[in-house]
């Protein structure tokens, strides 16, 4: 019996990032701008989703792929907001979506139809930061009831984002929340993230937001 | 959180070059990124509960924390 040894240095996310590829060369053809919303659960994003279609959902074809462990609720909640597309998928217990699910989401959608595609990942700061999705950014969504100190704690996703929405933003004179703080601490870990802040509950600073859709639709890039 | 998910990728990537010879595999080599997102304590678990059952049996995954952000398959070890 002898022992053969095997050098092989082969990337362990290599098999995603290929799909990611491809995945995104799909929506490069297609026109379409993607943006991967990523953040705790319970920061808004559904809402901030629901909202957002029926802002400007219309005008700028907006579809959407909602990633959930278990149930087809934030699907059922955007589907009452358009008539455009929206696919779930149900990760059965996996903690983020990957390029493979994202595969099978386009596969599902009219692409002729889209403008602009939200991916909604799985609430969790952690592991959607380590899968490409083929996404134009990563956009995290933080709200003013969390921690102000989870740039710091969360540093991968932060630096992998481009652009960062401080939700809740109604809430902010009944809590402890340190906005300034919040923001100083994420350009810490990457000084190039660009804020919104924003209540899609209550409408406040969605304008900006809603500004800085209308035109990466237009332009056909990312602002 | 989501080791066992990469676990599982090491081992159809080791699948891959080995074919039905999986079980004669003794070692896997694997560098893991200080940030890469992954723990590697948590990554060596899961490759040990997978690798006690076939088509593996005798591998044992060799783990080096290595700087930067990288996860690679490094090296496979067969005894023949």
């Amino acid at each position: 019996m002898t022992v053969r040894r095997i050098e092989v240095r082969e990337r362990v996310m290599e098999r995603n990032d290929v799909l990611a590829r491809d995945v995104r060369r799909r929506l490069d053809d297609a026109g379409i701008i993607a943006y991967n919303l990523v953040s705790s659960p319970g920061s808004g994003k559904t809402l901030l989703l629901e909202r957002t279609l029926a802002g400007v959902g219309e005008e700028l074809r907006i579809g959407v792929v909602t990633g959930d462990v278990q149930t087809q609720n934030d699907a059922d909640r955007l589907a009452h907001h358009t008539d455009r597309l929206v696919q779930a998928v149900v990760t059965g217990g996996a903690c983020h979506l990957d390029a493979l699910q994202m595969q099978d989401a386009l596969d599902a959608l009219d692409l002729t139809a889209l403008r602009i595609l939200f991916i909604e990942n799985v609430g969790n700061l952690v592991c959607p930061a380590s899968w490409d999705l083929g996404e134009r950014a990563k956009i995290v969504v933080l709200s003013v009831t969390e921690g102000e100190d989870k740039p710091l704690k969360y540093p991968k996703m932060f630096q992998q984002a481009r652009h960062v929405i401080i939700n809740k933003m109604d809430l902010l004179p009944y809590v402890p929340f340190d906005i300034e703080r919040c923001v100083a601490y994420a350009r810490e870990v990457n000084p190039s993230l660009e804020f919104f802040r924003v209540s899609a509950l209550t409408g406040q600073g969605m304008e900006d937001w809603f500004r800085f859709l209308k035109e990466s639709a237009w332009a056909g890039s990312p602002v | 959180m989501h080791e066992l998910s990469i676990a599982l990728e090491v081992c159809r990537l080791v699948e891959t070059r080995t074919g039905p010879g999986a079980a004669n595999v003794t070692q896997v080599g694997i560098e893991v990124g200080d940030a890469s997102g992954f723990e590697a304590a948590n990554l060596e678990f899961c490759l040990d509960a997978l690798f006690s059952r076939p088509p593996f049996g005798r591998a044992k995954a060799v783990i080096l924390r290595t700087p930067g952000d990288d996860l690679r398959l490094t090296y496979l070890e067969i005894d023949e």
